[in-house]
């Protein structure tokens, strides 16, 4: 019966992790399409770039919202904020040649501590309490 | 005047977020047409503003009010943790991400 309870219990847990894990992926990737919109408001001229920079607000967005649903709005926030302006500092540098100084590096490798902190520190159950059940 | 632009598109970007906690609470088209709005009065407040004041500067301010208003809402109204190493991972990523914007 402690068993069974246990085994019940450590499988909750593991979905529990599982999901906000999913969520942590969620937010990185509503950052990559924020890299992409970003880059499309200020290159865009073909009809073509501006269909994907808007495909681009729109999935990052949508992601954003989905990851809310499952992480505090405010964490999930601060982490789109950070990871898509790092990404897009580094496509500057990477892709369009503006000099990565290392003042830059060392801000953007702080950002990421950040990032990493927040993540260590937020459990695994963090749905705020109206949003369980709902999901 | 573009001080006074430059602030509101920070406290519309905040009332966006605000409206993604409220979707998940209510899960109405009530809260995503606010949210639409609040983010795109945003931008737009913000690219009037960057007419007359330098790009990393608004940028800068505008992501300071916008996601640390929105992580204090949180706290507020949604019942998000309030513990110090959260906030100071918040501020150590704000505070990055507003340097980067500075020197850009």
């Amino acid at each position: 019966m402690t068993i069974t309870f246990r085994a019940y219990f450590m499988t909750q847990e593991a979905r529990e992790m599982k999901k906000s894990t999913k969520s942590w992926i969620m937010i990185a990737g509503a950052a990559c399409f924020e890299v992409i919109w970003v880059i499309g408001l200020k290159h865009a001229s073909a009809p073509w770039e501006w269909a994907v920079t808007v495909a681009a607000i729109l999935i990052s967005f949508y992601a954003l919202i989905w990851a809310s649903g499952r992480l505090p709005v405010g964490t999930v926030y601060a982490v789109f904020v950070g990871l898509g302006t790092a990404g897009t500092v580094l496509a500057g540098g990477v892709l369009f040649g503006e000099p990565l100084r290392p003042l830059k590096l060392l801000l953007i490798g702080l950002l990421l501590a950040g990032v990493v902190g927040l993540k260590l520190v937020t459990p695994a159950q963090a749905e705020s309490e109206q949003t369980k059940g709902l999901n | 005047m573009a001080w006074v632009m430059l602030i509101a598109a920070g406290i519309c970007e905040m009332f966006g977020v605000a409206m993604i906690g409220k979707l998940h609470k209510d899960r109405n088209w009530q809260s995503v047409c606010l949210l639409i709005l609040g983010f795109g009065a945003s931008f737009l407040l913000l690219s009037l503003a960057m007419e007359s004041l330098p790009m990393g500067i608004a940028y800068a301010i505008w992501t300071g009010i916008g996601a640390s208003g929105a992580a204090i809402m949180g706290m507020l109204f949604y019942g998000e943790a309030r513990d110090v190493k959260r906030i100071a991972c918040i501020v150590v990523i704000l505070g990055a991400v507003a340097g980067l914007k500075l020197i850009g």
